[in-house]
């Protein structure tokens, strides 16, 4: 017969089974409020730096109450205090038979982060183009009509940050959550409760970041650059405090991917079995744990010099803002392939699939994300050639950027050798992927036109770039994401995203990018310079065109809202495995069990064997 | 889903979602601070030489005034807004006629020293390249010793190309008129703040030709933080910038 | 048909869907890309408009193999029947292939590479000889002038035509981009350092100067004219300014 204690025991989770969401904000508010209180009191308010220590502390407190009310420190107080988590409390750490409340707890189950991170992504991208629909709006005729330059630089700065933000998390997020431990082998994640921890430390963030725009933006673009950065208002501190915290959360995601795939892959998983999407999960990790750091360290020097005032990036007392370009960029070129390297993964599965036919040499495509990681981390003075910093060291970066172009030409090798003579199956995911191919091109190639020192001293600071980086970011980056979540879509919720809502959203967001984005390579090439919020006239048509097509943009992605929506109660069920697909996810049922798998699989090949005899 | 309910629920989407953006951005938008316009008034007509050639153009007059503080009002708020201790101009959205000269005056009754560009200490653009100061024409201020400047220019390409820079001497009054123990035969009360009773007045012309929007701001180090001292009051939007409309 | 007949047919349809793309890109290069361009004002700039030029025309064979590979695929490829689609043929590499493919994009990046160095050697020559020396202040938000061995301050440059002309450019508070748009010189202010870069302007007329990096509230304002003149006429108009510094 159970004791009431062993049957209390029996129900686990403790404190935790109170802790959700809205404790975590109500908490967060509280401690926030608390850092307020006791920093204006006890601080010396003649200083300089007063109102930026104000809101530093303000947001710490923020963060801190945020975590603590949500229960993420819970295990590791349990542990120090001798009374580590049983079994019972783990089942229901992973959501065990809780229904729909798992998804606003601190769930440890991958599956459930993956989730939750699918909606973050949503808040972060949206919230990012609502900004983006104020910038364009403002530039649809010249004169700042809309909002003053000074709301504009605002809106510029924090729609960089929630753009950057979300696409790092974008297809990371959900799908190395999601589906990564399933593709491995695995039950479940390295660290379950760090996988909980590194989503809730992001949604920590993100009040930080809006919040910048409200009490005073930040009004220097997302670079941020020193020593502009010290002149802003309080807005800074909230957005270097919202990078400090996300560093955390990516820090803390990156070492698990990568733990997960390297130690916890089933019998006969090995390396050169794994999916490619595994490959690219990890690449992107590493190369994230090499550079986020260099942003932590660059927010925090800022803020060292606004809240202490120090001169690290100030000339007059003997900085450098030589010293912060260098420091963001060595964090900003490889973060573009940590965002790049989980959409290129699921696009090669998706290809694979897609064609029915195995993935064009594995290896090279290996080698090729590898040497993509290797050179970015040597490349980052290419956004640096106009600033003066080493004119002789133009020659030597100019070498390693163009060098770069070699492994991304690989990518689309194996894109194209997937796709050769395939049976090309026309479903939402695939389509996607031939948005990419098409939307890549145009982005790599106008990036090595910038690898030119002549040209980029013509081109940098101007709309070319911008156009650009959105033919990266959004033709490329964004359409992988869209076809990873048509293409996983069914395994997480059972059912397909509506076929005939995804091609209507498709033409709108395909035909849209190309009309902003080469409207605004023109204004750019005829001399346009970036965030201007206002411009001469003879860019007036041009502008015009690209707010069109950034409305249109728009309209695509709110139908694929709609679509998921939906879909998600009322769209077509499409069984375990509807697109024939042979990696490990599409081996479990749907909905995926807690466990993954009822007994784990002996693998003896990789998932790419389509057109081959079974041996 | 079939066709029509697919196209359905997609324009139901777009409707739905651009109504929820359109909402958040004008919003956002409204909550920028904008002060009403300041229109030019009518003083008559006047005979000038524009590119060479005499014109007689519609003559319209401006008066800004120029404040250590903000507290002269209620331009920014209550008792002087958020930040009652910044410089300020009464005034940061003027609206003038097209072709038509400009004249501008400036009460200072705020204190200055160093420019940090003695190029500004010049007077640039005005008609005749001269402006007045107490009833005197000067075409330099000593750049040791300026309160301010009007500086104005526009995007060239967007109507006519114009530079005005007019240096605002300081008004040395300004020190006696601390609001704790103003001096009251020098100091007098506007708003929650006190001034000297007696501005420094700078006036300029200038010609004005086909419609734009211009920019005018402070070139003179008045704002607060390490950088160049063009922090706070000179980096916020209304206070020591503003625009100029040719309608 | 057999496989190797389609294999052919393939080939020959992405030949010329290819060529036509190429012919299309090389077009688009030569004669699209200056015109979009601002007319050149210096060797500088004409240069740069040349590097468009043949960097399009090189790129174009590279977009064209992908885009005409992506139309056959969409149309030859596309697997029209209901369901999962049978299995494609088991390629897993082609060793030929991908080694003229690394080959080949090696090659292209070695050519880019001399390109750009050879540029820059040009570019640098311009530097390292220059008859006068220009001054460029930028402040929070505006530029001004200082023609060395002179009292002369503007906000608006001049510059005599066929002269080498250096620029020493530094800021009073933040960073900000010195760029003479016709004329392809762009280099930023930065406060405490000086920065040079150098130009001959190699046509009269009247260009841009636009920030280029963003300096705060009124940076999109802070743009400005450059007036160059004959030498007869610069010098004249060097003599007849007030001497504002």
């Amino acid at each position: 017969m159970n004791s009431t204690l062993e049957q209390h025991h029996a129900v686990g989770g403790g404190i935790l089974r109170r802790l959700n969401f809205g404790t975590a904000a109500v908490s967060g508010v509280v401690f926030g409020f608390v850092a307020w209180a006791l920093s204006h009191h006890f601080l010396d308010d003649s200083g300089q730096g007063f109102a930026d220590q104000v809101t530093v502390l303000t947001g710490c407190g923020w963060v801190v109450g945020f975590l603590l009310g949500i229960g993420a420190l819970t295990g590791p107080g349990k542990w120090f205090t001798g009374r580590d988590q049983n079994h019972a409390d783990e089942m229901y750490l992973a959501g065990k038979d809780l229904g729909r409340k798992r998804y606003f707890q601190y769930t440890t189950d991958h599956k459930v982060v993956g989730v939750q991170y699918i909606i973050a992504t949503m808040v972060l991208l949206g919230a990012g183009g609502i900004l983006a629909m104020g910038i364009r709006t403002n530039l649809l005729t010249p004169g700042n009509h809309f909002v003053n330059q000074q709301v504009y630089n605002g809106f510029l700065g924090v729609h960089g940050m929630l753009m950057i933000l979300g696409l790092i998390v974008a297809v990371a997020g959900p799908w190395a959550n999601f589906i990564l431990p399933i593709q491995v082998g695995a039950r479940d994640m390295a660290f379950p409760r760090l996988n909980a921890l590194s989503l809730w430390t992001l949604i920590a963030a993100m009040p930080l970041l809006l919040g910048s725009l409200a009490i005073g933006a930040m009004d220097m673009g997302w670079v941020t650059q020193g020593p502009i950065s010290d002149q802003s208002g309080i807005g800074f501190d909230l957005f270097a405090m919202s990078i400090i915290t996300f560093t955390i959360s990516t820090t803390v995601a990156g070492v698990n991917t990568i733990c997960t795939v390297l130690t916890m892959r089933t019998k006969g998983m090995t390396m050169e079995r794994l999916p490619i999407f595994a490959w690219a999960s990890i690449f992107a990790a590493g190369l994230g744990l090499y550079a986020f750091p260099f942003f932590l360290v660059v927010m925090a020097l800022n803020l060292a010099d606004r809240m202490v005032g120090t001169s690290f990036f100030i000339a007059s007392g003997g900085g450098t803002g030589w010293l912060q370009e260098n420091l963001f960029w060595l964090m900003g070129h490889p973060e573009v392939y940590v965002i790049l390297l989980p959409a290129v993964g699921a696009i090669l599965e998706i290809a694979s699939v897609f064609s029915r036919k195995p993935l064009f040499s594995y290896r090279t495509v290996v080698g090729g994300m590898a040497g993509l990681c290797g050179l970015s981390a040597l490349v980052w003075a290419h956004h640096m050639f106009t600033t003066g910093w080493a004119p002789t060291l133009g020659g030597p970066f100019m070498l390693t950027t163009e060098l770069i172009s070699i492994p991304t030409g690989v990518i689309f090798l194996v894109l194209l050798g997937t796709i050769w003579r395939g049976n090309i199956w026309m479903k939402m995911p695939m389509i996607w992927v031939f948005g990419f191919i098409v939307n890549f091109i145009v982005g790599g190639i106008t990036g090595i036109y910038l690898s030119d020192i002549p040209v980029d001293n013509q081109m940098h600071g101007t709309m070319f770039v911008v156009a650009h980086f959105h033919y990266v970011f959004v033709g490329s980056v964004l359409f992988g994401a869209i076809g990873a979540l048509f293409y996983w879509f069914p395994k997480v919720s059972g059912r397909f995203i509506d076929e005939k809502m995804g091609r209507i959203s498709f033409w709108l967001v395909f035909v849209g990018t190309h009309v902003t984005f080469i409207s605004m390579f023109v204004s750019g090439l005829r001399g346009m310079s970036r965030r201007y919020s206002s411009y001469a006239m003879i860019f007036e048509h041009t502008n015009f065109i690209t707010t069109i097509g950034a409305y249109m943009i728009m309209s695509g992605m709110l139908v694929l809202l709609g679509a998921v929506i939906t879909s998600w109660r009322s769209g077509e069920p499409s069984g375990p495995n509807p697109w024939g697909g042979k990696s490990l996810e599409w081996m479990v049922p749907t909905p995926v069990p807690l466990e993954n798998f009822e007994v784990l699989p002996v693998i003896t090949s990789d998932p790419y064997t389509y057109g081959e005899a079974k041996s | 889903m079939t066709r029509f309910k697919a196209v359905v629920v997609s324009l139901a989407s777009v409707a739905l979602g651009a109504i929820v953006i359109a909402v958040a951005g004008i919003a956002l938008a409204h909550a920028q601070p904008r002060q009403d316009a300041l229109v030019a008034t009518n003083v008559g007509t006047s005979t000038i030489t524009v590119d060479g050639a005499p014109q007689t153009v519609k003559h319209v007059a401006l008066t800004i005034g120029a404040y250590p503080d903000s507290q002269f009002g209620t331009v920014f708020g209550k008792n002087g807004g958020a930040h009652p201790d910044w410089v300020a101009y009464t005034n940061n959205n003027l609206v003038v006629p097209e072709n038509s000269l400009v004249t501008i005056t400036v009460n200072q009754y705020d204190g200055g020293e160093t420019l940090n560009n003695p190029y500004f200490g010049h007077v640039i653009g005005t008609m005749g390249g001269t402006a007045t100061v107490n009833g005197a024409v000067v075409n330099h201020w000593d750049p040791d010793h300026v309160g301010h400047t009007f500086t104005l220019r526009g995007i060239p390409g967007s109507g006519r190309d114009i530079f005005v820079s007019v240096p605002i001497p300081p008004n040395d009054l300004v020190d006696v008129c601390d609001p704790a123990a103003p001096d009251a035969s020098i100091c007098a009360p506007q708003g929650t703040g006190y001034y000297p009773k007696d501005p420094v007045v700078v006036t300029f012309s200038f010609y004005v030709g086909s419609k734009g929007v211009y920019q005018w701001n402070c070139e003179y180090p008045c704002g607060a933080t390490r950088i160049g001292q063009f922090g706070a009051a000179m980096s916020t939007y209304g206070y020591m910038s503003g625009t100029l409309t040719v309608k | 048909m057999t496989s190797n007949d389609n294999q052919k047919n393939n080939l020959r349809q992405i030949f010329w869907i290819w060529l036509a793309i190429t012919i299309f890109g090389v077009v688009v290069g030569i004669y699209g890309t200056p015109w979009l361009m601002p007319k050149a004002a210096s060797n500088t700039m004409h240069l740069s408009v040349l590097t468009m030029v043949v960097f399009t025309v090189a790129a174009a064979p590279v977009a064209a193999l992908v885009y005409s590979v992506v139309i056959v695929a969409l149309t030859k490829w596309r697997y029209r029947g209901e369901g999962i689609p049978p299995d494609g043929p088991p390629i897993r590499g082609n060793s030929p292939v991908t080694s003229v493919w690394l080959v080949t994009s090696t090659l292209l990046t070695v050519f880019l590479l001399v390109w750009g160095l050879a540029l820059l050697a040009v570019d640098n020559g311009t530097e390292s000889k220059s008859e006068m020396t220009i001054d460029v202040t930028g402040q929070q938000w505006i530029w001004s002038f200082g023609y060395a061995g002179t009292q002369v301050h503007s906000h608006e440059l001049y510059l005599p035509v066929n002269t080498d002309v250096k620029f020493e450019v530094t800021s009073k508070d933040v960073v900000h981009g010195f760029w003479i748009v016709q004329m392809g010189i762009k280099v930023n202010a930065n406060p405490g350092a000086i920065t040079t870069t150098a130009v001959t302007p190699n046509r009269v007329g009247t260009f841009d100067i636009r920030c280029t990096e963003i300096c705060g509230l009124n940076h999109a304002f802070m743009v400005t004219r450059v007036h160059v003149l004959t030498k007869k006429n610069f010098d004249h108009w060097l003599a007849t300014q007030p001497a504002t510094n």
